[in-house]
């Protein structure tokens, strides 16, 4: 009797803790997991029953790389379920509440995650003639509050070239994949590792700060400015530099970056690429069907460690951007851009300038941001100035490139102050002029000759 | 010329268009003659601008724009008391009290001007501007001083002919932000405001040109030639018996404001009464007070009393001139003579004692191909001015004569200071063809159409003018006048645009398919320094790259363009020429960290630093501490310079070569020729396979224009 009264409080109390254990179990999962660039994208499919019947509602999600830079989640019905990022962190977890759409016993879950810096080189030093060894660590098994009862892992490489990877079987490894499972029933919380070192020549790019700047003008231009600060993030660069080797020996500095893509807007007109010395002679512009690719060069061959800085800016026809009705305007522009494929970026900050007289601005943003108080520049022909948006974000990567919306008002009769205001002064030049050859200045009286 | 030709014509214009009146033209075409030169002067320097981008040009420039953007960030104050550790480590420099501050202070001024305009102009561009602009005002400034001496006829001339003479434009095309791009405006604007001194005798205009003396004072060096000019202007008064109390009030006033303002500049501090080249401008003062003194005795006294007088003066005056004057030179006082202003005097002696003076490419004498390079027909046509300004002598064309005479002088030995001979050269020859053209239209206009009447006085004036000149005569003499102008407009955008528009920091090449090649290579190597060395990292290369690297890549550097402490110097030549174990003391003496070198061996680029070698060797064997530095044991057996395998063993290991070779005997440069073929030498180096033991190779550009090398720390003992 008093045994039972026991094990009813206990049940009781997790009941209370955590109501959606128990019953819900991992029937399927199946990870891919992609470590062949500096990312690793991890995508799950995941199969969830409720044992019991009942309609399933929230189920708890963790993911355990750290710098979790980006997560997606769809259901089977490919519609999109409430996600819901917990407060709480506790060991480097993060975990998220998700709440499906729809009430079936059965669910299924499409999740995508992409997280930066899990992938380092080691050795984390190497000569300049050197391969560029990496090591990844991640889970093997698939961590959850529930118990999975089949799962399997694919893990794609960049090369076939594997030094050492974890041997739990079944698992099988075919050129630069490696495929592990199917693992039966394993418990929850169950935390083994997966270590994975490997060649890893792709380019190890880090945006460490991106100043983004977008000035819009209603005379029909967008402009934008992008100052960025890059880094090799990967195996630093040993000893000496010869430019011998790296100019006649094609297996040399493998793993430098000598240049990579940047692709713009295809309306992009004007673009350049310079530092604070000038213009970097070294690119190229390529007019694409749908985009304009920009081949960017930096000042010099990039090795592991090595910094550079830059700015690239263009102009854009604002039509295609900007929406008004009367004096109510929308603005719809990327909150970053491409950089390089399978970028990284450390900081963004995005400033955007608005004409000025613009009133009422509001900011919807497509993800969380961090917002920074409103300022006011002043440049040609400004007289208030124009106000300023400011917001940052850090660690995002490709999939960030999404569009914010900005509403403001701006009057239309505004457009005529900057030409009025030139009108005006060049007047008020021609008027002085006019009057000051009329009047005699000088203190004493002269008789004037001819 | 052309406001001769409309005053010619004028009658008849006024009647046919009644609304402008003939004064009112004169001002019309004055005006558009001018603001087109002007124009035009702004717009032929922007070659460079337009080829490559809005840079700025070579060495000098490079730091002016380093300590403008300084100024320009920091305010006044702190650029005054800025003491530089960046440049010639460990000693620094303080900048403030070693240059001449009015290029950064005007650049930073027209940058808060425009900014509190909200104009947002980046300094950058204020900079790469500033030349071009402020030669549009010269052009404005030349015209006024023509006019002042000759006529507006010949200022209008002037005008147009500086606006484009290639000798001021070498100096000033858009990047080139140097000294001189503001002093020549500078020092016109001074002459002119003399010249209306010494015509008018007003304390107004003697102290306004004393107060544009100031600004040359604090924009270049080359303040001494006017202030040498000026007296000398004044004595040649004297002389020829013109002196009289506007010439005392001018100068008096000039001298006495314009050297307490020049003093206010903390480089040239009391120079101007101490230094040997100042001497003249006091001494003159000092006559101008004598010689005002005995006229005005003269005037009240017996002429045998004066005579008696006058002798006794002049004689205890002079010897006790003779005694001050030694006693201040034995004490110190009064600076010794320096070795620039005795290599004006006499061109070899800077080539015989100060190698670093004769290092330097622009002060070597001029050759006389370049006069004719930079200034075409106005050599032909200086005499011819000089002749018309003697052929009617007033006070200010005495000064335009002296200005003349002695610049050219100057000219011939340096080949910098033809831009202060260009200017006087404009002016002479816009007298020449103003005057020539204005005697011979005439008569081309007496043919053509009837001559206007209204005037007698006029119309007799002309006939006096036109005397005995035949219509055919007159026209083929104004078509060769003309022709000769339009050569010289067709030499002058062909020498800017060829010779004087290239940045150097940027350098163009054409390709076999006749492509543009682009070799950046410098800023590359600089960009790299700052991004990928410790920021407090010493880098230490020959002189030239000093201003550059500190201004680009933003490192500390040993020594710099500012050649101000010959044994450091010294120390980097030696350092260079020295073999690898002897560089290594001396490195770790300066505490180097990395080490460049500009090498052209593969693009043929051929003022690399193996081509400047011997003057390292040169400079640096020039003090006690580089006595075992010998010029002779870096010349091959049979006396010349040699990288190949005849040459001298001493060079084929000294430091130098083995940083620029370093890994070159296994490059193919060139088809035909074995491995390690240098372009600029025309040889195969002598010694290729050897390592670097005390440096490794940090980087190195694209086209091997720049070699980086990292100093390896001692090793560790007992590895």
């Amino acid at each position: 009797m008093e045994t039972n009264w026991i094990l009813f409080y206990v049940t009781l109390i997790c009941l209370i803790i955590n109501p959606i254990t128990a019953e819900i179990v991992n029937k399927n999962v199946e990870r891919n997991l992609d470590i062949a660039s500096q990312l690793v994208k991890t995508s799950y499919k995941i199969q969830v029953e409720e044992t019991a019947g009942k309609p399933l509602k929230e189920y708890e999600f963790i993911v355990k790389d750290p710098n979790l830079s980006f997560i997606s989640v769809k259901d089977g019905f490919n519609k999109r379920p409430t996600i819901e990022k917990r407060k709480e962190k506790e060991n480097g977890l993060t975990r998220y509440k998700i709440t499906f759409a729809s009430n079936a016993p059965q669910q299924t879950l499409l999740i995508e995650t992409v997280s930066t810096k899990n992938i380092l080189p080691y050795p984390s030093e190497i000569k300049q003639n050197d391969k560029q060894l990496v090591k990844y660590v991640g889970g093997l098994y698939y961590y959850s509050y529930y118990l999975t009862q089949t799962q399997r892992l694919n893990v794609q490489l960049s090369s076939s070239n594997i030094i050492a990877h974890t041997q739990v079987r079944p698992f099988a490894v075919m050129s630069n994949k490696i495929s592990y499972g199917p693992y039966e029933n394993v418990a929850k919380l169950t935390d083994d590792e997966l270590f994975v070192h490997y060649e890893n020549q792709s380019p190890f790019l880090t945006v460490n700060t991106l100043e983004r700047t977008i000035e819009v003008s209603h005379w029909g231009n967008i402009a934008v400015k992008e100052e960025i600060q890059m880094t090799h993030t990967g195996a630093k660069l040993k000893g000496s530099f010869s430019r011998y080797d790296f100019q006649k020996d094609g297996r040399s500095g493998q793993s430098a970056v000598k240049s990579y893509r940047t692709y713009l807007p295809a309306s992009a007109t004007g673009v350049y690429y310079r530092d604070t010395n000038g213009n970097i002679s070294t690119s190229n512009m390529n007019q694409m069907r749908d985009s304009v690719e920009l081949d960017l060069r930096p000042r010099f061959p990039l090795f592991g460690g090595w910094k550079t800085q830059y700015v690239l800016g263009y102009n854009v026809p604002s039509y295609e951007y900007l929406y008004n009705s009367d004096d109510d305007y929308v603005l719809k522009m990327y909150v970053i851009d491409h950089i390089h494929d399978n970028m990284v970026i450390d900081e963004a900050v995005i400033t955007i300038i608005l004409p000025e007289g613009s009133s009422n601005i509001k900011l919807e943003p497509p993800y969380s941001i961090e917002r920074r108080p409103n300022s006011l520049v002043h440049t040609y022909l400004d007289t208030v100035g124009r106000p300023v948006i400011s917001f940052s974000q850090s660690n995002l990567v490709e999939n960030h490139i999404a569009e914010f919306t900005l509403k403001y008002k701006f009057s239309k009769v505004s457009l005529l102050q900057e030409p009025l205001l030139v009108i005006g002064f060049i007047y008020i030049i021609f008027l002085l002029t006019i009057v000051l050859l009329r009047l005699d200045f000088s203190i004493t009286s002269h008789s004037h000759k001819d | 010329m052309t406001v001769d030709i409309t005053g010619g014509s004028s009658g008849t214009a006024t009647k046919a268009r009644g609304f402008l009146t003939w004064e009112k033209r004169e001002h019309l075409v004055k005006l558009t003659i001018l603001i087109l030169a002007a124009v035009l002067s702004f717009a032929t320097r922007l070659f460079s601008v337009l080829r490559f981008e809005s840079v700025i040009h070579e060495f000098d420039p490079y730091f002016n724009y380093r300590t403008t953007r300084f100024l320009a960030e920091q305010g006044f104050y702190k650029f005054h008391n800025w003491f530089d550790d960046r440049a010639w480590y460990p000693l620094g420099r303080i900048i403030g009290g070693t240059i001449y501050p009015g290029l950064m202070v005007t650049s930073a001024a027209l940058y808060r001007l425009m900014w509190m305009l909200n104009i947002t102009i980046d300094i950058r561009n204020v900079c790469v501007f500033l030349a071009p602009f402020f030669s549009s005002l010269t052009t404005l400034v030349t015209y006024a001083l023509t006019k002042e001496i000759h006529s507006t006829g010949a200022g209008l001339v002037a005008a147009a002919l500086i606006s484009i003479v290639p000798g001021y434009i070498s100096r000033s095309v858009a990047g080139s932000y140097d000294n001189e791009g503001i002093a020549i405006f500078c020092m016109l604007f001074t002459y002119y405001l003399w010249i209306k001194a010494v015509k008018t005798g007003t304390i107004f205009w003697s102290a306004m040109s004393a107060l544009a003396y100031f600004y040359m004072v604090s924009s270049w060096g080359g303040y001494v030639f006017l202030i040498n000019l000026i007296p000398l202007h004044v004595i040649a008064l004297m002389f020829t018996g013109r002196f009289s109390h506007r010439i005392y009030i001018a100068y008096s006033t000039l001298y006495c404001v314009g050297t307490i303002l020049s003093m206010q500049i903390s480089f040239v501090g009391f120079q101007p009464i101490q230094s040997s080249e100042h001497m003249l401008a006091l001494g003159v003062f000092g006559l101008c007070q004598i010689h005002a003194f005995v006229d005005y005795l003269r005037s009240r006294m017996p002429k045998d009393h004066f005579e008696i007088l006058f002798k006794t003066l002049v004689s205890s005056v002079i010897s006790l001139a003779l005694i001050i004057g030694t006693v201040l030179t034995i004490t110190g006082k009064v600076s010794p003579w320096t070795g620039r202003f005795y290599s004006l005097l006499d061109p070899s002696y800077a080539k015989n004692h100060i190698p670093i003076i004769a290092s330097v490419s622009e002060h070597q004498p001029t050759s006389w191909s370049s006069f004719y390079f930079d200034l075409q027909i106005l050599v032909f046509l200086f005499p011819a001015g000089l002749y018309f300004c003697f052929a009617r002598l007033t006070d200010s064309n005495i000064f335009i004569i002296l200005y003349g005479v002695t610049s050219i002088y100057f000219a011939g030995v340096m080949v910098r200071l033809m831009l202060v001979l260009a200017p006087v050269m404009c002016v002479l020859s816009g007298i020449a063809i103003s005057h020539l053209l204005a005697k011979y239209i005439k008569s081309v206009d007496a043919g053509g159409t009837k001559l206007a009447a209204e005037s007698k006085r006029q119309h007799k004036k002309l006939e006096q003018q036109t005397g005995g000149v035949k219509s055919e005569v007159a026209i083929g003499f104004v078509s060769i006048i003309t022709l000769m102008l339009i050569v010289y407009t067709v030499h002058c955008t062909w020498v800017t645009s060829e010779a004087y528009s290239s940045p150097s920091i940027v350098l163009s090449a054409r390709s076999h398919d006749g492509g543009r090649i682009i070799f950046d290579d410098f800023r590359e190597a600089y960009y790299w320094l700052q991004m990928n060395t410790p920021e407090d990292a010493r880098i230490m290369s020959w002189w030239d790259y000093g201003y550059q690297i500190t201004a680009m890549a933003n490192r500390t550097i040993l020594v710099d363009n500012n050649t101000w402490n010959n044994t450091h110097i010294s120390r980097v030549g030696q350092a260079m020429a020295s073999s690898e174990e002897k560089a290594y003391e001396i490195m770790r003496e300066l505490d180097v960290d990395y080490v460049l070198v500009i090498f052209g061996g593969l693009t043929g680029y051929s003022s690399d630093d193996i081509n400047k070698f011997l003057w390292m060797v040169r400079i640096g064997g020039s003090t006690d501490r580089g006595a075992h530095i010998k010029e002779k044991d870096y010349y091959a057996a049979n006396g010349e310079f040699r990288v190949d395998k005849e040459g001298s063993p001493t060079l084929l290991n000294c430091l130098m070569y083995k940083m620029c070779y370093y890994r070159f005997g296994q490059m193919y440069t060139e088809g035909g020729k074995a491995q390690g073929y240098d372009r600029v030498r025309a040889a195969e180096i002598g010694n290729k396979d050897f390592e670097l033991d005390v440096l490794e190779e940090a980087y190195t550009t694209e086209h091997w224009l720049v070699r980086i090398y990292k100093v390896k720390d001692l090793p560790n003992r007992g590895v």
